[in-house]
């Protein structure tokens, strides 16, 4: 059932990537009589989930009801750590931010959304987000977040596609043999092949994890069977695969000779310079490459091929919005969620988000979509894009994703073996199902 | 009882009430959560007595929590010797009258007041591979064929986590063995060199044994620091690569902000288990070597 749920939410998601939504949802923002005048409302979210991007919004609704917004911006690194002791300490802001997916992953990292959470059941922009995005925020029955994200595909491999054709590689590689055939030409060009930041601790495992089909396809009805506590990682003979083929990459130098204390933070100098070829990335990301380098240099995409995937990376989940059980302002977060969800907002918001080309909402505003996005998308048959990735396909495994990181570089490095790897996150997130009281691992 | 033996000890009562209630208590409070279950579930589940089993899982996980313990002593054991030899001959360097000895004492110490996080910013750059400050100078002199992986090789990263801390703490250990020497009566000196002594005897059988007082506190002050260790770890390596320079804080924090608290909690118990016997050890030791 829940195999069922999570395949119809994704499918609807894919289908709206490539179809604008025919549902328009207006909300309007609650009007203004004075009621907010001089209250406070303090916003606790990590970097790079609202930047500047919601300066505007932000400025017109202090302005709007002659309010102040506090907003609280952490490190990422430190943002879990200290969201998790506001909330048991009862000192949370007025509303605050955390990942959430429609895999459960809202209860696993909030723990208790229903003394926590303000419940928005019934709320009229609940539509505003389409349904994949609506069971990230539904736990109990109940509304309780609001997922304003971008729906680039996302993680794929983005590509010099100048460079290929000069290096006389004439299509993208689909297979891994076809992978490490063109890692090979590229290398004896003396250029990285596939630039891997491993340093950010994040961004490695996107080789894993973004391939969720393809584990599904090898074991039709894994996911489900995940969720169940009826199937592990350990002993998966595709992952084991896939990550066979990771670690033979890194021996064979595929990846930046330093990568594992390389961070992705002159990413895009190194695509300028010409030094590397390819590099996991958000296919908008095209766009700020455009945008930062001074380059005639054309760049492309195309799927990530370890296990030989074909599968479109789905993945109904990111940033979310709550409102705090205990505010003082319970009607002030409820104006702020309806002010975000209006057009004008969100409008504003995609326009003020350079690094992003959409907004995954039912409303109609001006989207940005790059031409090589919808090339791409085009070319992906529909039934490929049917299959969540596997972080948020499946319940408490994206909580454990620095962990499998980790552990994926002592497997590199030759301290751990595969199965162990494997093994450790099911043992973190039994560790976890536990912790929440999943039946399933009682 | 004496009147002017109690009054003073009224003086007393306010330092102690502020250590009872911000050290004490919360010690034994985060000693007995970590026998129970206390985690981000408690507020839904309750809080449960669960004897030793966070201590159990501590030495028995596959998390390998060991060796996060292991690493923490062996941080302890060599961070104190690379920076309490050195900076014990620098203090002699120094205090026999370098020239410019008050501006090499500030050169010193200045790395000690910098602020961990812009250690980490500052090494992480200068020991990058392709272009840190480090490698290319070792290129540009050429020695390219010393060039390392500072931060991401198993055989190098921990010698760098030590080079780096050295470079931080000498400064200040140096300060403390710089006030001891300044203690020791230079007749001592005139005395042993009379009687032919040379400067490794002078150092053994002069400077060494008057500088027990500033050898103690430097020793108590490192070994607390290398048990307790966080800070130059996580910047630098944040317990990686992979797991290899995982220290016991490094876990407790992971732990912590997995909503693991009981876990957490058992973890720091254990530490400070280990510090308070450590100490309990250093100080005897030496005080037993001043009564002889």
């Amino acid at each position: 059932m829940k195999k069922l749920l999570c395949v119809m939410l994704c499918l609807l998601l894919a289908m709206s990537l490539a179809v604008a939504s025919a549902e328009n949802v207006v909300i309007e923002a609650v009007p203004n009589e004075g009621q907010f005048e001089g209250q406070e409302l303090s916003i606790l979210v990590s970097a790079g989930w609202m930047d500047n991007r919601y300066d505007d919004t932000i400025a017109r609704f202090e302005e709007t009801y002659g309010v102040t917004v506090d907003l609280q911006t952490l490190p990422a690194d430190q943002y879990f750590n200290v969201l998790t002791s506001d909330l048991d300490n009862g000192t949370c802001p007025d509303v605050f931010w955390t990942q959430s997916n429609p895999a459960g992953m809202l209860i696993s990292m909030i723990g208790d959304p229903e003394n926590r959470c303000i419940d928005f059941t019934g709320a009229e922009w609940q539509n505003v987000m389409p349904e994949a995005r609506q069971a990230a925020c539904i736990a109990y029955g109940k509304l309780f977040g609001l997922q304003i994200w971008h729906n680039s595909p996302e993680y794929v491999m983005i590509y010099n596609k100048t460079l290929f054709d000069e290096l006389g590689i004439e299509s993208v590689p689909t297979t891994y043999e076809e992978l490490k055939a063109d890692c090979a030409i590229i290398k004896a060009a003396g250029i990285t092949p596939w630039f891997v930041p491993g340093k950010d601790g994040w961004q490695h495992q996107l080789a894993f994890f973004q391939i969720g089909g393809v584990y599904e396809e090898a074991q039709p009805g894994l996911f489900e069977a995940l969720n169940n506590n009826t199937a592990t990682f350990a002993g998966n003979e595709k992952m084991l695969e896939v990550l066979g083929q990771f670690k033979e990459l890194n021996d064979l130098g595929y990846f930046e000779e330093d990568w594992i204390a390389t961070t992705s933070d002159n990413m895009a100098n190194e695509f300028g310079d010409r030094t590397i070829a390819f590099a996991m990335a958000n296919s908008s990301y095209i766009k700020q490459l455009q945008d930062e380098l001074d380059t005639e240099d054309e760049f492309g995409m195309f799927l990530i091929p370890l296990g030989d995937n074909t599968w479109f990376p789905t993945s109904p989940a990111g940033p979310t919005m709550f409102g705090y059980k205990g505010t003082e302002h319970e009607d002030l977060v409820r104006a702020w969620f309806q002010f975000v969800c209006t057009p004008e907002s969100l409008q504003e918001i995609l326009d003020n988000s350079p690094n992003y080309t959409n907004l995954h909402v039912n409303v109609d505003i001006e989207q940005h979509w790059l031409p090589e996005e919808e090339t791409f998308v085009e070319s992906i048959p529909a039934e490929k894009m049917n299959c969540c990735v596997l972080q948020n396909g499946t319940k408490y495994t994206n909580d454990y994703w620095m962990d499998f990181g980790n552990d994926m570089i002592a497997y590199v490095q030759g301290t751990m073996e595969a199965n162990d790897v494997l093994a450790h996150m099911d043992e973190l997130r039994a560790e976890d199902a536990k912790t929440v009281g999943d039946e399933n691992w009682q | 009882m004496n009147k002017k033996k109690v009054y003073p000890q009224w003086f007393l009562l306010a330092p102690l009430a502020l250590y009872v209630v911000f050290f004490l208590f919360p010690s034994l409070l985060g000693l007995f959560y970590s026998f129970t279950d206390w985690s981000k579930n408690t507020p839904k589940a309750g809080l449960h007595f669960i004897g030793l089993d966070n201590y159990a899982e501590i030495f028995t996980s596959s998390n390998n929590y060991a060796f996060g313990i292991a690493n923490t002593l062996k941080f302890t054991v060599v961070s104190n010797i690379v920076k309490i030899v050195p900076a014990l001959f620098l203090a002699i360097i120094l205090f026999e009258g370098l020239r410019g000895m008050g501006a090499y004492r500030t050169i010193f110490y200045m790395p000690s007041i910098i602020p961990f996080v812009i250690i980490g910013i500052l090494f992480t750059s200068v020991l990058n591979f392709k272009n840190g400050m480090l490698n290319n100078a070792l290129e540009a002199i050429g020695l390219g064929t010393l060039k390392q992986k500072w931060l991401s090789d198993l055989n190098v990263v921990w010698k760098s986590i030590y080079m780096v801390d050295a470079w931080r703490g000498i400064g200040y250990v140096m300060t403390i063995f710089m006030t001891g020497l300044s203690t020791i009566d230079k007749t001592y000196y005139e005395a042993a060199k009379v009687d032919g002594a040379n400067f490794w005897q002078r150092l053994w059988h002069v400077t060494l044994p008057m500088m027990r007082g500033a050898i103690m506190i430097n020793l108590v002050f490192g070994i607390t620091y290398g048990l307790k260790v966080f800070d130059i770890v996580y910047v630098l390596t944040n317990g990686g690569p992979g797991h290899a320079t995982e220290v016991m804080t490094t876990y407790s924090f992971q732990l912590y902000g997995a909503g693991k608290y009981g876990l957490s909690t058992a973890f720091n118990s254990i530490l400070l288990l280990i510090t308070a016997i450590a100490g309990i050890v250093i100080v005897r030791v030496m005080s037993r070597k001043g009564e002889v």
